[in-house]
């Protein structure tokens, strides 16, 4: 323990370069053991408890059929339904979270314009995302708004016309050409909705930043963007990386909603494997541990970013 | 009245005459030009909105599609000269997603009901079913007739959005009705004692009765209710629910759907394909 160290000796310099907020050193003790055995204890009644309440046979093995199969014809294992649907999911994610990203930054430095059109833009953006139930939004740009505005991207065209080359790009990043349009679509709906938080959270971010780093940069003599790009940003950045991260890690979990507009993504994909096996209960585990499997290390890699870019632990 | 005047008129007359005519034809050619039958033979495909429910449709170990559903839709696109695409949806939006144009047609074992035939155009029925109950031992064991399932007390359990929810609405209204978003559920409640009976169309409550033999029985072997399922196609078509209807008249007079219906509903020969018990 830190703790105990006298304090002239850490000021000495001793320990120069641990940051006074680094991890304490790991020590077991009685309470820890207490608390483990009392977790583990309460997972296993729970599991007795769950033969006992819940009358279900439980049958793996026809369930893992549809994670994984063995294609005969061609002598290798294919992906079946439920990784299908694990790899749409992480494209979504993937672009979702670029997009919303950006989509998020633009709005935010909008929110914060001092001009009165890109301001009031953002705000009715912001303003009538975050208030409609997400559920109810995505009915609406899936019916009536998605059908005006992917026709015109061609991407139908693209999809049917595209050299197997092409194809083959677009399976990789974009799941089926077939499917591209669908996939579009959700995405669209999954970054606009995301979009409107992170903008949020940007604009909260700029906000933060002291009057006086702005009078400084002006002083300079930096142009509005410059100031921006160079001064506000980074330090905002920096302050926001927590909630962002939240942020992300929620948008992976809310793609699962877009499973209603039918796009193939995990949800749904375990929807239909759960329905056509029976194994409902199995299905809805391994679809858990899969969207863990995804957010997991995104909530790591976030803290691992955090941890590099405020080495004192914060300001 | 003049001459010149008479020939005026009558030239005025046929004036209007060939016009009416021409924009008639004109109107006929356009409605039959912009039939959805005219643009799946145009694009090559026929865009199929399908919802998962066994055994109309299912996924197989493979994960590719198949049912009676998927048979029916392959054989309307051979007949037609093209190839069936199946958009896999979730049965709430299924009927905005036809009026959004996401597909041409719904073949998934949807009843015809009045108040969906206000939304969308319904074929002659390709099927019949009907719906079947099946209910706890332990917590109905004792009931003597279906009226005692009549009864606030009672928890009956079905698919959202179905019409066998509203039908057995009205067998039961004084039940307590739980809906869920799939099959699974709506059995699993039942199973677990939750529920005292669960409604859905047949085949499925005998299957799950001789699966789980100690837990379920059938209250009755007669089905509660007769359904007919339809295509569902947009408004506004005649084109294609004249084509669709004769395409069922047609397979129903030859017995080729008679048959697949009794391959999927009545037989087991399929039951390896899926690993479903």
């Amino acid at each position: 323990m830190r703790g105990a160290l006298p304090l002239t000796e850490a000021f000495a310099g001793k320990h120069r370069g641990v940051p006074p907020t680094a991890r304490p050193a790991l020590r077991f003790t009685w309470l820890d053991a207490l608390i483990i055995a009392l977790v583990v204890g309460t997972g296993v009644y729970i599991g007795y408890r769950i033969n006992d309440v819940l009358n279900y046979h439980w049958r793996w093995s026809r369930v893992a059929e549809y994670i994984v199969r063995w294609d005969e014809r061609r002598g290798v294992w294919v992906p079946n339904l439920l990784l299908q649907g694990f790899f749409m999911t992480l494209r979504l994610a993937v672009w979702g979270i670029f997009w919303a990203a950006l989509l998020g930054l633009v709005m935010g430095i909008f929110r914060t314009s001092r001009l009165l059109l890109p301001r009031l833009g953002a705000f009715i953006y912001v303003g009538l995302v975050r208030n409609t139930p997400p559920l109810v939004f995505i009915f609406i740009f899936y019916f009536f708004i998605s059908g005006q505005i992917v026709p015109l991207l061609g991407l139908d065209r693209l999809a049917a016309t595209a050299s197997p080359t092409v194809s083959a790009i677009i399976t990789a990043l974009c799941g089926e050409p077939k499917l591209l349009v669908n996939f579009a679509t959700g995405l669209m709906c999954l970054a606009l909705f995301e979009g409107a938080y992170v903008t949020e959270i940007v604009r909260a971010g700029i906000q933060s930043i002291e009057r006086g780093q702005w009078e400084a940069g002006r002083s300079l003599g930096l142009s509005p963007l410059r100031l921006l790009r160079l001064v506000i940003l980074p330090q905002a950045f920096r302050r926001i990386l927590p909630p962002l991260a939240g942020q992300f890690v929620s948008l992976i979990k809310t793609s699962s909603i877009v499973s209603l507009i039918s796009i193939q993504e995990l949800t749904f994909s375990a929807g239909e494997a759960a329905v056509t096996t029976g194994g409902v209960f199995e299905v809805w585990l391994i679809a858990a541990g899969m969207y863990l499997a995804i957010c997991y290390p995104c909530s790591v890699f976030f803290d691992h970013l955090e941890r590099r870019l405020n080495p004192l632990g914060g300001n | 009245m003049s001459t010149f005047r008479r020939v005026v008129l009558l030239a005025l007359g046929l004036a209007v005459m060939v016009s009416v005519a021409a924009r008639a034809q004109d109107a006929r050619q356009q409605l039959s030009s912009s039939s959805v039958i005219e643009e799946i033979k145009r694009n090559g495909v026929l865009r199929v909105g399908i919802s998962t429910f066994v055994p109309w449709s299912m996924r197989d170990k493979k994960g590719d599609l198949i049912g009676f559903e998927i048979d029916v839709a392959n054989q309307v696109a051979k007949d037609m000269g093209v190839k069936a695409e199946f958009v896999p949806t979730a049965w709430d939006g299924i009927i905005p997603a036809l009026l959004a144009g996401k597909f041409d047609v719904i073949i998934s074992g949807m009843s015809i009901t009045p108040q969906r035939n206000l939304t969308v155009n319904f074929t002659v029925p390709y099927a019949h079913s009907g719906q079947q109950m099946t209910a706890n031992k332990k917590l109905a064991g004792g009931f003597k007739s279906l009226e005692d399932f009549n009864d606030p007390k009672v928890t009956i359990t079905c698919r959202r959005g179905t019409s066998t929810c509203v039908a057995a609405k009205k067998i039961f209204p004084k039940a307590t009705f739980r809906e869920f978003d799939d099959e699974a559920q709506c059995l699993q409640e039942v199973l677990n004692g939750n529920a005292h009976a669960v409604v859905t169309s047949a085949p499925k409550p005998r299957m799950w009765t001789l699966d789980h033999p100690d837990t379920l029985f059938m209250p009755t072997d007669e089905n509660l209710t007769k359904s007919d399922e339809a295509f569902a196609v947009r408004k506004g078509d005649p084109d294609a629910i004249n084509f669709f209807d004769n395409w069922i008249l047609f397979n129903t007079s030859n017995g080729w759907l008679d048959e697949r219906h009794d391959y999927w509903f009545k037989g087991n020969a399929w039951k390896d394909q899926v690993s479903s018990n």
